[in-house]
């Protein structure tokens, strides 16, 4: 067990049921994690497993059932953008406004000044490489760069947590590679943790400290996978036999019908 | 190019003069260029007073449609329920022919510039509405999240994110709006009024004076394409980036 | 959830009836500008039994038929011609654009100028309503057709007509239905507006008479008979419409 770092994000017995009355379908069912500051937490599942769900219920967007989620040791029950900034597939920049902009957005809704804003928006997009294009509109850049851009503007307001959901899903391979490479500098540059999801047990565990398994209807864990490999990381670990074990792992996991919750060093607990 | 425009123009309407010129036309029908000038030349001051009447009653008939349209419109888009009942309501009223009701908006706001400005303002409202309504409905969810994940109040969501979104709609409803709005004002006149281009048209009409007539329509139409000039700006100023998105596909 | 909508619809408009009715009660409104909604039910009978507005309304419904009748197979002709015809079809679609999107009405007094007060004016004014929106619209009905989809017929041998009938057909028609069910909208408002502006019988014309006698409650019937009645048409065409296009939104459902 590593020394207990604390614990940012909990959650305990999440339960999120759609419908009342007729035919209620159990999206998310005793879904029970934690996870230290500082780490990248990867969560991997089939389509519709409800991924998506837990993460807006993580980000304050949608009300449990029963259940809770903890931040710092609080309930969240609404956003909290000083403290957590949310990425989705799409980039979901406003067209009509510059690059520059929309980095500036979610500071421009606080209330920062503009001087600073401006500041602000134009280190968030060095850090991403993206300082040329500051001007342009985002339809001028091509998918990769419109998603560097949401993670400029998701770490604008730096908050301690991003929860990511399948930022790279819409990308070709190389590019998602390639972002990838880029989310792990900025991480270890700034130190926050990450919440990703992904439906590519690679990425998952290319990236993460910490995978754990969803399995889908209902959407529960099924298994945590401690990634020991040594950091930074290159793509070449895909290739070594370590990597490939704890991907079967995952696989099996996923494909098992018998849905037993396999718990093998839950990070920080 | 222009030059070229140009010629085109000069060709056509020497064409014109030259159909009246040699008679090929009676005066009653046709109005030759050089009439229309001079009619024109002769009466400047009565339409320049009647015109100034019909651009007020279309100025403050425009402000009022638009506000009110995009108004109602963003409260009905931004209510599902609301936009469900009164989407096919408002529909279905766009196709009552508004002109059958005019007369009653003479009972009700009398001859002078009210019930102008009035029945202008109806005929504006509703593809207005409508069009807003369906453009802030429409609005992909993944920005409403997004606008709740960065922490936006109700009202910076509205104002920062659907409307922004929905422009590209509103504009459209309001082309369609303004021109209702135009030609409801005039046709108004046209009907009963006591001052205004289309008094004027009507009035020249009825003592057969057709150069007159072809003047009036002339700067009649010449309302409806400042209006939508105008509208032309609005568009680029809020939608310019639509336009780029289509283009780069 | 379906008839809740429809419920509260009706009960919106049995609302605002009930508010003037009251209204009307408690003497909020001047009946001689806004007569209680009683005053007007009688109206509106009485004018269905009277000879003379029902000459006037045939008058007017003629018109309109007419001006139907005889503008959209022309203007659907020529639609279709611009559509299959690209080099035609886009100098005339630049024309005809501008001309739609020119306000028609504003050209009345030259119609009547023009062609005096007759029949034959008021012909003409409603065709010119109807031509260009439904022409427009077949053009586009016509571009919009899967040409993939001709092309795989023909190569199993489909002849002309059979092209015609399974593919273009189906994929035409409703945006076809959508600009006659405008032409004919159009058709109503112009044909109204010239009866209004200058002639001597129709319904515009007891319109703006009733306007200027302000015998409101015989205007109110007859505005509130007149929206009834283009309500239905409108319906019942988009309703076809709907239907006639189902196969769309099959399409649109998957």
């Amino acid at each position: 067990m590593t020394a207990g770092r604390p614990l940012v994000i909990e959650t305990r017995g999440l339960r999120k049921v759609y419908g009342i009355g007729r035919a209620p379908l159990v999206a998310l069912q005793d879904i029970s994690f934690a996870v230290e500051e500082g780490s990248f937490v990867s969560l991997v599942g089939p389509s519709g497993c409800g991924k998506s769900t837990l993460l807006q219920m993580l980000a304050g967007l949608v009300p449990s059932t029963a259940g809770e989620v903890l931040v710092d040791g609080v309930a969240v029950h609404q956003p909290a953008p000083e403290k957590i900034s949310v990425m989705f597939q799409d980039a979901t920049l406003l067209p009509w406004k510059r690059v520059a902009e929309n980095v500036e957005f979610p500071l421009e809704v606080r209330g920062m000044k503009v001087a600073e804003r401006r500041k602000r928006a134009a280190a968030m997009l060095s850090l991403v490489g993206l300082a040329d294009f500051a001007q342009r509109y985002p339809h001028e850049l091509s998918g990769g760069m419109r998603q560097r851009v949401s993670i400029a503007r998701a770490l604008a307001p730096d908050p301690r947590i991003m929860l990511m959901d399948e930022p790279f899903g819409a990308l070709d391979e190389q590019t998602r590679i390639k972002m990838g490479h880029e989310l792990l500098r900025i991480w270890e540059k700034t130190g926050k943790t990450i919440f990703f999801i992904t439906h590519s047990l690679t990425e998952a565990l290319f990236l993460a400290d910490t995978v754990l398994v969803m399995s889908h209807r209902p959407g529960q864990i099924v298994g945590t996978i401690k990634v020991d490999l040594p950091r930074p990381r290159t793509y070449e670990i895909i290739g070594s036999a370590e990597f490939g074990a704890m991907r079967n792992r995952i696989w099996k996991l996923i494909s098992q019908d018998d849905r037993e919750v396999i718990g093998e060093g839950m990070a920080g607990l | 190019m222009t030059v070229r425009r140009a010629l085109t123009i000069l060709m056509v309407l020497g064409l014109w003069e030259a159909v009246r010129r040699f008679d090929l036309v009676r005066p009653l029908l046709l109005a030759s260029p050089t009439e229309i000038a001079s009619a024109l030349v002769k009466s400047w001051l009565d339409y320049v007073i009647a015109l100034r009447l019909t651009a007020i009653e279309i100025a403050i008939a425009l402000a009022c449609a638009w506000t009110l349209g995009i108004a109602a419109g963003t409260i009905a888009g931004l209510r599902p329920f609301l936009s469900a009942t009164a989407g096919p309501l408002l529909s279905s009223l766009f196709a009552i022919p508004l002109i059958s009701w005019y007369p009653l908006f003479m009972v009700w706001f009398g001859i002078g510039i009210t019930s102008k400005i009035a029945y202008a303002i109806v005929s504006g409202f509703l593809p207005i509405a409508i069009n807003t309504m369906n453009g802030i409905r429409t609005v992909d969810d993944q920005y409403l999240l997004l606008g709740k994940a960065i922490g936006c109040s109700r009202r910076q969501i509205i104002f920062r994110i659907l409307l922004p979104m929905a422009m590209p709609s509103i504009v459209s409803g309001l082309r369609i709006g303004t021109a209702l709005v135009v030609i409801g004002v005039i046709v108004a006149e046209m009907l009963s009024s006591l001052g205004g281009i289309g008094y004027l048209i009507s009035y020249y009409r009825s003592i057969y004076a057709t150069e007159h007539v072809y003047l009036g329509i002339l700067l009649a139409l010449g309302c409806a394409f400042a209006a939508n000039w105008g509208l032309g700006f609005v568009e680029r100023r809020f939608t310019h980036w639509r336009v780029l998105q289509i283009e780069e596909r | 959830m379906k008839s809740l909508v429809l419920f509260t619809q009706l009960a919106f408009v049995a609302l605002v009836i009930g508010l003037w009715a009251i209204g009307s009660w408690i003497g909020a409104f001047d009946p001689a500008i806004l007569p209680p909604p009683a005053n007007v039910a009688i109206a509106l009978e009485g004018l269905l039994r009277n000879g003379d507005f029902l000459a006037y309304s045939l008058d007017t419904i003629t018109r309109v038929v007419a001006a139907f009748v005889i503008g959209a197979p022309i203007a659907l002709a020529a639609g279709f011609v611009m559509g299959e015809n690209v080099g035609v079809g886009r100098s005339l679609s630049t024309i005809f654009n501008m001309v739609l999107s020119v306000p028609q009405s504003i050209f009345l007094p030259l119609f009547v100028l023009l062609f005096g007060l007759g029949f034959t004016q008021k012909l003409i004014f409603g065709i010119t309503h109807v031509f260009f929106v439904v022409a427009i619209n077949a053009m586009a009905a016509v571009r919009q057709v899967p040409h993939g989809q001709v092309t795989l017929a023909r190569s199993f041998g489909a002849g002309r007509l059979r092209v015609y009938r399974s593919i273009y057909l189906p994929a035409m028609a409703p945006q076809v239905m959508t600009g006659l069910r405008l032409g004919i909208i159009f058709d109503i408002i112009g044909i109204l507006l010239a009866e209004m502006y200058a002639s001597r019988t129709g319904l515009g014309v007891l319109l703006l008479r009733w306007g200027e006698s302000y015998t409101v409650d015989k205007l109110m019937a007859a505005s509130v008979l007149i929206s009834a009645a283009t309500i239905a048409i409108n319906e019942t065409m988009r309703i076809w419409e709907l239907r006639v296009g189902r196969w769309r939104k099959v399409l649109e459902n998957r």
